[in-house]
């Protein structure tokens, strides 16, 4: 009834400013220190829970990787080890003796350094690759590397001193709370910060589509490199606070299984869920005390069970975690209370927006030059010619159309072209340059803007979310700023603006918070090309931007793709089924039959041509 | 030399049959599983109840190991993997994660940290080649994983049920429809591939003769990284994955032996996948720079 109700979600990945648990959170570093420390928990209480926030930390080094990006460790347990050794060896009494502060910088420095190196080879690969070297890497530290004597300090451990300033020391547990909790939020705090930025909106672009990811420009294996090593740098620091918690540290504090139990955390907490993710693991830290006290000690050892239990529970019935049952629930409660009534949104007026400021404008060519020419490509699957020397030319201006029956190669000459795949053979140029070599981000840099059969869009992101995501390249900013979101805010504001813009332009206002994925299929197309549209490419390239859609929303469709020509005065490259609305638009047809352009000229006369009717209809049967 | 060679084929044959595993697991559902290595720690277990504290032969506490192995791989397929919601690979990866986690901590639980020994079956009857002490399952070891590797390859490509695998893990729905059983199939290879876990342990144990919670794993780790050096989808790949680690880690503990490196199989496991995951990341780059002139580019 009221728009009131469309209230941002707490849980939700990526729009908490501050929630409720850093207020928790700081209340708690505070309150112990002023209450006179040891009077509100006991020390052993205390301990607990500062290991708890080391283990927090971790678990959310974890959840960025595998919530945001996509990508899964199974050994992020030694980079918490890493971090643990390095602080003591940068802090110890008998090494450098340094500030602990400058301890917990080397631990993230650390951290972050081995992620990098180890994910260099591991992630330029598609599949769970990660996953199987990081269970070596878990190994490699837990029973190699820290076991050297100058690294893990041998038998005895190593000693890592609790950090002082000037007379006051934080030897007391409950004071040494209060700092690592304060630690915590500065952890928190950056990871929520990335996540508001381009590097966060690629993240969760890479997790839903590496292909789709790639067409707004955004470098795949370098994201995924990043995310390790971001959540290599925030396990190290989680390393120093549970370090320096314990005092002392061997080499098996950071065993396999406990990497294994970060997992548990970050899924049962639920993927992508901060606060989720925290309270699991303080739960997790807590458990083993907790069921001695319940049920004595002949039951230590079974919270590990139970974890085993709870992961596997969660990952076969509750796949989105504590968060998302708590996310349902509320979803729930607003609709019982009357929720958004959807509206047909009217036919899209695109706003010419122009070249975003960030991005580089588009290469200067002679008159005659052809937006995109392809000669000779081919492309071989196994034992199948896909494209077989396929040639085809899109001037400035134009809409052209690419025709075939099923199974005619259009899509992977398409997929050719925007570079999702290599072929054997043959040459692309963009706009007078050869971007035969180019990755797919690299020529949507260039101005290449395409959309897929099976929609293009990170479906489980919200519109407005997919329409940030496909401006990665229109915001430039880098790491450093989005880290500390200095330098990044003009960007930003750009970006939303003309998302916004986008929007209003689509008629999509009401659905600005609604995930994709619940959007009809025909209102998906539009957002697809909304997205593609929104850093004005020179070329959209729409893969069967029909299909799916009603005769009245393709008339629709039809009247967008000659205002893309003729107000916005953008080319197109058009993959269709639907005859009278390729006749309707296009200036010039090609047509594919097993791997090969069989015609191509003025749609009219093509559709007429004996060979076009035969590969579509078949060869007639009277002689 | 031949000592390395020994000593590595030792080994290869038990990291090869975990390979394989993993292999039947993946190629079939395309499932990484990451269980392995625990379910074949419980069939060591299972066989120790029944060999040393019942005192049965140890072929029976063998086959009782076989059995409950095979039965926990059927069991989780249709208890769990069977009936999840978001039956992606990834989710199930995770899944096999709960799966191993749990194991290990109901070993914990159950038998505590310290050793349990388990003697081995035929204890005289070791014999020396190239100046290495080798016994009969270490032999037998190399035996099965080189018989597995080569007749499972068989079996998927020779006979209507393996060509259904293949088939399956092409087009899960074109099987279904033209009538293959697809439920039977992943049956098949999630069991499958628990009773290869739970071989490949019964076949290191009696050298070592001893069990230890999470012991397998150890080796499972090396039986993983097999795997993917073998193309992850290639049953005789797996063989030879396992074969190059093997040999790999024996030549290390020879050359390496005076720097004294904590953890060098894991070291040199690590260095060996990495090295193969970066040629095959940068394969493609390195063909198109080699290759003569692109053919067919001048149309």
């Amino acid at each position: 009834m009221t728009s009131a109700a469309v209230r941002p979600l707490r849980l939700q990945v990526g729009r908490l400013p501050v929630p409720w648990t850093v207020v928790a959170l700081l209340l708690a570093a505070v309150v112990p220190p002023l209450a006179g420390g040891t009077a509100l928990l006991s020390d052993t209480h205390a301990l607990v829970l500062a290991k708890g926030a080391g283990f927090a930390m971790a678990a959310l080094s974890l959840n960025l990787l595998m919530g945001y990006a996509g990508q899964i460790s199974l050994g992020q347990f030694a980079f918490v080890g890493i971090g643990a050794f390095v602080t003591g060896m940068v802090t110890g009494v008998e090494d450098l003796r340094l500030p602990w502060l400058v301890g917990v910088l080397a631990a993230a420095a650390a951290g972050g350094l081995l992620a990098f190196l180890v994910g260099l080879p591991a992630l330029r690969l598609r599949g769970l690759y990660l996953a199987v070297v990081t269970i070596s890497v878990a190994y490699v530290c837990w029973q190699g590397l820290f076991r050297i004597e100058s690294i893990g300090g041998g038998s005895a451990g190593k000693v890592i001193p609790r950090p002082y300033v000037g007379s006051s020391s934080f030897s007391s547990n409950a004071d040494f709370l209060a700092l690592a909790l304060v630690a915590l939020v500065v952890v928190w705090a950056v990871d929520a910060q990335v996540t508001r930025t381009r590097i966060g909106r690629a993240f969760r672009a890479v997790k839903a589509d590496e292909q789709v990811a790639a067409s707004f420009g955004i470098d795949v294996a370098a994201t995924k490199l990043l995310a390790f090593t971001l959540a290599g740098a925030m396990a190290g620091v989680g390393g120093a606070v549970y370090g320096t918690a314990y005092g002392t540290v061997t080499g098996d504090t950071f065993d396999y299984a406990t990497s294994l139990l970060l997992v548990v955390i970050v899924v049962v907490g639920g993927l992508g869920s901060r606060a989720g993710v925290v309270i699991a693991a303080f739960f997790t830290v807590l458990l083993p005390d907790l069921l001695v006290a319940l049920f004595g000690s002949g039951i230590r050892g079974l919270d590990l069970v139970l974890n085993g239990v709870l992961l596997m529970l969660t990952v076969a019935f509750n796949p989105e975690g504590m968060a998302g049952a708590v996310r349902h629930s509320r979803e729930l409660r607003r609709q019982r209370r009357g929720g958004e009534p959807p509206l047909p949104p009217t036919r899209p007026h695109l706003p010419d927006l122009g070249r975003p400021a960030g991005m580089p404008a588009p290469r200067k060519t002679r008159p005659g030059t052809a937006v995109l020419e392809a000669r000779g490509v081919s492309v071989r699957f196994g034992g199948l010619q896909a494209v077989d020397g396929a040639s085809l030319r899109v001037d400035r201006g134009t809409i052209v159309g690419l025709m075939g029956p099923n199974g005619a190669g259009k899509t992977t000459l398409f997929n050719a072209l925007s570079g999702a795949l290599t072929p054997d053979s043959g040459t692309v140029h963009f706009l007078g340059e050869d971007v035969s070599a180019l990755p797919p981000h690299a020529r949507a840099a260039r101005g290449m803007g395409r959309t897929f059969q099976l929609i293009g869009l990170a479906k489980d992101q919200s519109v407005y979310e997919n329409l940030l995501i496909a401006q990665h390249l229109a915001a430039p900013y880098g790491v450093l700023a989005a880290l500390t979101s200095l330098g990044s805010r003009g960007w930003e504001k750009q970006v939303r603006e003309r998302a916004d813009h986008t929007l209003d332009g689509l008629g999509f206002g009401r659905f600005r918070n609604t995930p994709v994925g619940r959007l009809s299929h025909g209102q998906q197309r539009i957002v697809e090309i909304g997205c593609a549209l929104v850093t004005s490419p020179e070329l959209l390239m729409l893969d069967e931007p029909s299909a799916g859609m009603s005769p009245a929303a393709a008339e629709d469709l039809a009247a967008t793709l000659l205002d893309i020509r003729d107000q916005l005065g953008r080319t197109v490259l058009l993959i269709e089924h639907n005859v009278p609305l390729v006749l309707g638009t296009a200036d010039e047809l090609y047509v594919m039959d097993t791997g090969r352009v069989i015609a191509d000229g003025e749609p009219g006369e093509v559709v007429t041509r004996p060979e076009v009717v035969t590969a579509y209809l078949g060869q007639a049967v009277t002689a | 030399m031949g000592q390395v060679l020994v000593l590595g084929l030792i080994n290869a044959g038990i990291y090869a049959v975990f390979a394989l595993g993993v292999v039947l697991v993946y190629r079939g559902t395309g499932v990484l599983t990451f269980a392995q290595g625990e379910i074949g720690t419980l069939g060591l277990y299972v066989a120790y109840v029944l060999v040393t504290e019942q005192h049965l032969p140890w072929l029976v506490g063998a086959a009782g190991a076989l059995l409950v192995t095979t039965a926990l791989g059927a069991a989780f397929e249709l208890l769990l993997v069977r009936r999840m919601v978001a039956a992606d690979p990834v989710s199930t990866a995770v899944l096999t994660v709960g799966l191993g986690l749990t194991i290990l901590a109901c070993e914990f639980f159950f038998f505590g940290a310290s050793p349990r020994v388990l003697d081995p079956p035929f204890l005289a009857a070791s014999f020396t080649v190239a100046g290495v002490v080798v016994t009969p399952t270490q032999v037998a070891a190399l035996v099965v994983a080189l018989a597995l590797g080569f007749g499972l390859q068989a079996v998927l490509r020779r006979t209507d049920f393996g060509l259904g695998i293949l088939a399956a893990s092409q087009d899960a729905a074109a099987v279904r429809l033209v009538g293959i059983p697809l439920s039977r199939i992943t049956l098949v290879l999630w069991s499958g591939g628990a009773f290869l876990a739970g071989l490949a342990a019964l076949l290191v144990e009696p050298t070592v003769g001893t069990v230890t919670p999470g012991y397998a794993s150890e080796l499972f780790v090396v039986g993983l990284a097999a795997a993917v050096i073998g193309g992850l989808t290639s049953l005789p790949g797996a063989v030879v994955g396992g074969v190059v680690l093997g040999i790999a880690e024996s030549a290390a503990s020879r050359y390496l032996s005076d720097a004294n490196i904590p953890g060098l199989r894991y070291v040199t496991v690590f260095a060996v996948l990495l090295a193969v995951l970066l040629y095959r990341a940068l394969a493609p780059e390195l063909r198109r720079r080699l290759a003569p002139a692109p053919a067919g580019a001048t149309a």
